[in-house]
C-alpha cells in the first residue's frame, strides 16, 4: 500500500512539479466518469433493453442521444477545467495550531472570452488512515466560480512548527452535467514557516548574551510605565506604524512618531533556558516546545512595544535589534530551532 | 469528509434553494400529465403535492421538508394503494405508476446530491416509458424537449449562479453536438429483435368492434382518427375496389352479428398443431405496405385475399380460414406489415362443409315478414344468381335512404328496416341482405372493415392511402357455385357516392358527417388552406411513422446495402470502423475551436506576429522595452507606411490588454473590432515591409 503510494507520489512529483503558478492542461488534468456518470450509462443500457424489447425506435433514439451527451461531455468537462489557472498568493504569518488561510488567485489575469464555470472543490490531500480521518476531517472548500472574489482562502491546519509541509492540493469539478469528474493534484512551491504558538508569560530579558550566572543579572521587566510618552520626533521609515501620532498627521503636521521614555534604555537578550533538558525524551520535547512558545510570545510582545532585544538559542544567535524584520528573523529562528541537534 | 462549518454554505449552493429542483418539479408534472391516461389520479395528486412543497421552499413560504418518518409512512400507504389498484392495472401500467409515485415522493424529500441524481435518472426513465404510450410527432418532440430541460436542470444543479441564457446555450450546444452522434448510432447499431416477452398495456380497444347490432344504434358516432395507412408499390386500386377486410361475422342471432365461436375454436386448434390455412392463389396481385395505428386488437386490414409478403410479416401473421389476417400480438403501437393481395382469388377458394354450415345458420324465431318475403322470392327465382339479383333489385327499386341517423329498431329489426323504415347505414343493409340470402339457402356472411381512404399521390413518392375511422364499412360476402365467394355491397346500390367518393360526399345533404366533432379538421375540408394544413400534417405523420417509427432491421439492411452495395463481412467491418472514425472526427471537430482558441489568444498572437516581422528585418524589442517605447523606436527607424500601422497595433494591444475591463461597456464586439483592426494593420505593415525590401 505504502509502496504504491510512494510510487504514485514520485510519479506525481515528476508529472506535476511544484510551482507557484499552475495552468491546467493535459499534463496535469485527470478525468474519469463520476459515479453519476456510471449510473447514467446504466440508465442508457436500461433504455436500450426497454427500447429493444418494445421495438420502440424513439426510446432507442433517446438512449443513443443520451449516450452522445455522455461522449460530448467528456470534452466539455475537460475544456472547462483546462481554463483554470491558479497562483498561490502571499500567506500571512501563522503559528502552530492556527488555521492558515492560503490565498489562491484563480484566473486572476484571464481573458474575458474564456470563462470558467461551475463549482470547484478544493481539498488538501491527506495521508491518513481512515480512523484518523474520522477524528480530523479535512475540509473541502467549495467555490462557485461564477460568483466568487479573488483570492480564494483555503484553510490548512498547521500542526508542527518549522517549514510547512503542504500536501498536494486537489481541485476537482464535475461541470457541466456531473457525468465526469475532472481533477488535478497541484503542488505549490512556497516559503511558509509556521512559528511556535505564543504562550503568554513573563518577559525575561537577560543583560548578557552568555549565561554567566544563574539568574542574578536578569532584568526583571517591570514595565509598568513602559509606554510613558516622552516626546514627538519626525517619523523615520522602519519605525512601527503604531507609534505614529495620527492625530498630529490629521492636523496636518506631517508624520511624527511618539517616543517613549522607558523603552530605549533596556536592551537585553531572550534566552532559551536549559531547564527543559533532563527527564524523559518525550517530556524534554514537550518542555522545549513550551519554552519556544514562551519565547515566541516574548518576541512578539517586545516587538510590539518596539524594544530592542537579541535572541540566543545556543546554536543560533541573533544580535539585538528592533523592527518588524528583526521580529520575523527571530520567529523564524524559533520555528526552525532543531531540537535534536540541541539535545545532542 | 465534509467539514461541518462548510456544510451550510455547501447546502445553500447546491440544494434546497436551487432552481434545478423547481425545474425538475415542473418537469415531473408535465411528464406525468402527458401520461394522463395511464397514471392514476391519486398518484397525480401526490405529484402535485410534491411540486407545491418544492415551490413553497423555493419561494421561502415554508422551510421544513416533511420528515423522513412521515414520508416513509406515506410511501407505505401509497404502495399499498398501488398494489390494490395494480391488480386491475396490469404489470406495465403498475410499474409506470410506481415510477411516477417514487418520483413524487423523492421530490418531497430531496436533501442531498444523491437524491437529485436519483430523481433525474428516474425522470429520464419515465420519459423513455412515455414513448411506449405516445409516439406521435407532437408528443415525441415534447418528450425530447423534456429531456433537454432535464439536462438543463442538471446544468443548473452543477453551476447554480449562471443565468438562464448561458445555461440554455450550454445545454443546446451539448445537445446539438450529441444529436448527430446519437442519430448515427441509431442508424448503425444493430436493430435487435425483442430479447424477451414484454408486458403490454391493457388499454381500451379502438376501431372496429367484433360484433354489430344495427338496430340498436340511433346515430353512428364517427371519428376522424387515422385507422391505418397503406403504401402501394404498384398501381392503386380504384376507389370502389378498396374494400379493406378486417373481421368476418358469421354468427347471427336475429339482432346481432358476431364472429362465429366455432371459428375461434378451429383457429386455436390449428395454432396448436401449427396447421396454418393456406389459400389458393391465382390471378393478379397488388403489393403494398400497411402501417396500422394501435388498436389493441389482433386482427389486421387487407384488401380482399392477402398473404404476408416478407419473412417478418409471415412470422407474425396468421392466415385464418375465413381469409382474415391475425397478428400474433395485439397492436399496442404503430405496426407495419407487408402484404400481397390477390384480388380475384376469393372466388377460387375451397368451400368447406364448416363454411356451409356456419353461413346458412338462421335463428328460428323473429323477422317473420322477411322470411315470408324471401320464401316467395325464392320460389320465383329457382337459380341462385337470379335470386341474388332479385334481392338486390329490391334495394334499388324501393326508396331506401342512406343515413347516419337511423331510427332505432329494437324488435324484429330486419323486418322493420326492410319494410317499414327503409333508412339506415351500411350495417343495416349488410345485415338485411346477409339474412335474406341465408333464408334463401345462399351462404352469406357480414364482413366489416374499411372502404375507401384518402389517396395522396406525389410525383416522386409511392402513392399512399390514409384510411380513417369514418371509413369503417360493412358489406356482405355470399357464396354461389359458379361465383364462389363474392362481395355484395347493398350500400353501393343505395348510395353509390359513399363507395365512389367516400362518406363526406355521401353525407353532404344530411350534414351528419363528423357531426359530433364540428371542429375536426377533416370536417372543414372545403376551406382550402385548412385542408392543405390537414394534408400536410397527414403527410408528416405518414413519413414519421414510415421512417422513424417503422425503421427496423429490414430498413437498416436496405440502408447498408444502399451504402455498401453488397453486405459482406469485410465491408460491414469497414463500415463499423468508419462510423467510429466519424464519431471521433465529430468529437475532434467540437474540440478544435477550443484548442485553437487556447493556443494563444488573438490579441497576443497579432502583436507577436508584428514583432516577428520586425525581428526578421533586424529590429528586436529589448526586454526592458515596453510596447510604447518600442513603438516610438519603430517610428524613428522606419518609414510612415510601416510605423503607422504598428502604432495602431500597439494601441489596440495596450487597449485590450491593460484597459480596465469594467470600463468597457460592450466587451465582446469591442474586442472583435479591435482584432479586425489589428489584422488589417498587420497586413498593411507586411506589405510595406516587403515592398521596402
Amino acid at each position: 500500500m505504502t509502496l504504491l503510494q510512494d510510487y504514485l507520489d514520485k510519479w506525481l512529483d515528476k508529472r506535476i512539479p511544484a510551482a507557484d503558478r499552475h495552468t491546467l492542461n493535459h499534463q496535469n488534468i485527470f478525468i474519469f466518469p463520476a459515479k453519476f456518470g456510471g449510473v447514467f450509462l446504466l440508465l442508457c443500457m436500461l433504455l436500450f433493453l426497454l427500447g429493444t424489447n418494445y421495438q420502440n425506435n424513439l426510446m432507442l433514439i433517446l438512449c443513443y442521444f443520451l449516450l452522445g451527451i455522455f461522449l460530448v461531455n467528456l470534452l466539455a468537462s475537460y475544456i472547462n477545467f483546462a481554463r483554470i489557472n491558479v497562483k498561490i498568493g502571499k500567506c500571512p504569518e501563522v503559528f502552530v495550531k492556527d488555521n492558515l488561510h492560503i490565498p489562491l488567485w484563480l484566473n486572476a489575469n484571464s481573458h474575458g472570452s474564456l470563462t470558467l464555470n461551475g463549482l470547484l472543490d478544493f481539498k488538501f490531500q491527506t495521508r491518513q488512515t481512515k480512523k484518523q480521518q474520522k477524528l480530523t476531517p479535512d475540509s473541502i472548500t467549495q467555490v462557485d466560480v461564477n460568483d466568487f472574489s479573488n483570492p480564494i482562502n483555503i484553510s490548512h491546519r498547521c500542526k508542527d512548527r518549522g517549514k510547512l509541509v503542504l500536501s498536494r492540493l486537489t481541485i476537482s469539478s464535475v461541470y457541466p452535467l456531473g457525468l465526469y469528474r475532472c481533477w488535478t493534484h497541484l503542488a505549490f512551491s512556497h516559503e511558509i514557516i509556521v512559528f511556535p504558538s505564543p504562550l503568554p508569560c513573563e518577559i525575561e530579558l537577560h543583560k548578557h548574551q552568555q549565561p554567566t550566572s544563574k539568574k542574578g543579572t536578569k532584568i526583571h521587566d517591570q514595565q509598568t510605565g513602559h509606554d510613558d510618552f516622552s516626546h514627538l520626533k519626525a517619523y523615520q521609515v522602519g519605525e512601527p506604524l503604531y507609534h505614529v501620532a495620527w492625530k498630529q498627521l490629521a492636523k496636518g503636521r506631517g508624520m511624527v512618531s511618539k517616543q517613549f521614555s522607558t523603552l530605549s534604555s533596556q536592551i537585553g537578550w531572550l534566552r532559551l533556558s536549559s531547564s527543559h533538558q533532563g527527564g524523559s525524551e518525550i517530556t524534554t520535547a514537550q518542555k522545549l516546545e513550551t519554552e519556544l512558545s514562551k519565547l515566541s510570545f516574548q518576541v512578539i510582545e517586545l516587538s510590539r512595544t518596539g524594544q530592542t532585544f537579541g535572541l540566543d538559542l545556543g546554536q543560533t544567535c541573533i544580535v539585538p535589534n528592533n523592527g518588524s524584520s528583526h521580529r520575523l528573523v527571530c520567529l523564524k529562528a524559533l520555528a526552525l530551532y532543531d531540537n535534536r541537534s540541541a539535545s545532542l | 469528509m465534509k467539514n461541518k462549518g462548510k456544510e451550510p454554505n455547501r447546502k445553500s449552493k447546491q440544494s434546497l434553494k436551487n432552481i434545478a429542483l423547481l425545474i425538475i418539479a415542473a418537469e415531473l408534472v408535465l411528464v406525468s400529465l402527458s401520461l394522463y391516461d395511464s397514471v392514476l389520479a391519486w398518484v397525480l395528486l401526490l405529484v402535485g403535492c410534491g411540486t407545491v412543497i418544492r415551490v413553497a421552499i423555493y419561494a421561502n413560504f415554508y422551510n421544513h421538508l416533511p420528515s423522513i418518518r412521515t414520508l416513509n409512512l406515506l410511501a407505505i400507504l401509497s404502495v399499498l394503494g398501488l398494489i390494490y389498484s395494480g391488480l386491475t392495472l396490469g404489470f406495465l401500467l403498475g410499474m409506470v405508476n410506481l415510477l411516477v409515485l417514487a418520483c413524487a415522493l423523492k421530490l418531497m424529500q430531496v436533501r442531498s446530491q444523491r437524491d437529485v441524481y436519483q430523481l433525474i435518472l428516474s425522470l429520464f426513465f419515465l420519459i423513455g416509458c412515455g414513448f411506449i404510450f405516445n409516439q406521435s410527432i407532437g408528443l415525441s418532440i415534447f418528450y425530447f424537449l423534456m429531456s433537454l430541460i432535464l439536462l438543463l436542470s442538471l446544468a443548473f444543479y452543477h453551476a447554480p449562479s449562471i443565468n438562464l441564457k448561458i445555461q440554455l446555450k450550454t445545454v443546446t450546444i451539448l445537445s446539438l453536438q450529441a444529436l448527430p452522434i446519437g442519430l448515427l448510432l441509431f442508424l448503425v447499431l444493430p436493430q435487435l429483435p425483442p430479447l424477451w416477452q414484454t408486458p403490454k398495456s391493457k388499454s381500451t380497444k379502438t376501431g372496429l368492434s367484433e360484433q354489430i347490432t344495427p338496430g340498436d344504434i340511433a346515430a353512428l358516432s364517427q371519428s376522424s382518427k387515422l385507422a391505418f395507412r397503406a403504401t402501394f408499390l404498384g398501381a392503386v386500386p380504384i376507389a370502389r375496389e378498396r374494400y379493406w377486410r378486417a373481421i368476418v361475422m358469421e354468427n347471427f342471432d336475429g339482432k346481432t352479428w358476431s364472429i362465429a365461436p366455432h371459428r375461434k375454436q378451429l383457429r386455436s386448434k390449428q395454432a396448436l398443431f401449427e396447421q396454418e390455412f393456406s389459400p389458393t392463389l391465382t390471378g393478379t396481385y397488388i403489393d403494398y405496405d400497411v402501417i396500422a395505428e394501435p388498436t389493441h386488437q389482433k386482427w389486421l386490414f387487407a384488401l380482399d385475399l392477402a398473404i404476408p409478403r416478407d419473412y417478418t410479416s409471415d412470422n407474425n401473421i396468421w392466415q385464418s380460414d375465413d381469409f382474415r389476417l391475425i397478428n400474433e400480438q395485439k397492436l399496442v403501437s404503430k405496426y407495419p406489415y407487408k402484404l400481397r393481395s390477390y384480388t380475384q382469388a376469393l372466388s377460387k377458394q375451397v368451400f368447406s362443409k364448416t363454411d356451409q354450415q356456419l353461413n346458412l345458420m338462421v335463428p328460428k324465431f323473429g323477422n317473420k315478414k322477411t322470411k315470408e318475403w324471401v320464401k316467395t322470392l325464392r320460389n320465383n327465382n329457382p337459380s341462385n344468381s337470379e335470386f341474388v339479383q332479385a334481392l338486390l333489385l329490391y334495394f334499388t327499386q324501393q326508396s331506401f335512404v342512406y343515413t347516419l341517423r337511423p331510427d332505432v329498431m329494437l324488435v324484429d329489426p330486419i323486418d322493420k328496416f326492410l319494410f317499414d323504415k327503409q333508412a339506415g347505414f351500411c350495417s343495416h343493409y349488410a345485415s338485411a341482405l346477409a339474412y335474406s340470402l341465408r333464408l334463401g339457402d345462399v351462404p352469406a356472411r357480414i364482413v366489416t372493415g374499411y372502404q375507401g381512404g384518402e389517396l395522396v399521390q406525389e410525383n416522386n413518392q409511392a402513392p399512399y392511402l390514409s384510411v380513417y375511422q369514418y371509413d369503417a364499412h360493412a358489406w356482405v360476402e355470399a357464396w354461389t357455385d359458379n361465383q364462389g365467394w363474392h362481395r355484395l355491397d347493398p350500400t353501393a346500390l343505395v348510395s353509390p357516392d359513399r363507395i365512389n367518393f367516400g362518406l363526406r360526399q355521401a353525407m353532404l345533404e344530411e350534414g351528419s358527417f363528423l357531426a359530433d366533432s364540428p371542429f375536426s379538421l377533416a370536417r372543414l375540408t372545403n376551406i382550402a388552406w385548412l385542408n392543405s394544413v390537414r394534408l400536410f400534417l397527414a403527410d408528416l405523420d405518414y413519413d414519421w411513422s414510415r421512417w422513424v417509427l417503422g425503421f427496423n432491421q429490414q430498413k437498416q439492411q436496405d440502408l447498408f446495402k444502399a451504402i455498401l452495395g453488397k453486405l459482406t463481412s469485410d465491408r460491414m467491418s469497414l463500415l463499423g470502423f468508419t462510423i467510429v472514425v466519424i464519431i471521433g472526427l465529430l468529437l475532434t471537430l467540437f474540440f478544435l475551436p477550443h484548442w485553437l482558441n487556447r493556443r494563444l489568444d488573438k490579441t497576443q498572437r497579432y502583436y507577436l506576429q508584428a514583432l516577428n516581422l520586425f525581428e526578421k528585418n533586424g529590429t528586436c524589442r529589448a526586454n526592458w522595452q515596453g510596447p510604447n517605447d518600442f513603438s516610438q523606436q519603430v517610428t524613428q527607424q522606419y518609414c510612415e507606411k510601416v510605423s503607422q500601422p504598428f502604432t495602431q497595433i500597439t494601441q489596440c494591444y495596450l487597449h485590450l490588454k491593460y484597459q480596465n475591463k469594467a470600463l468597457i461597456s460592450d466587451n465582446r464586439s469591442n474586442t472583435r473590432q479591435n482584432h479586425k483592426m489589428m489584422n488589417k494593420n498587420l497586413r498593411a505593415m507586411k506589405k510595406a515591409l516587403t515592398s521596402a525590401n
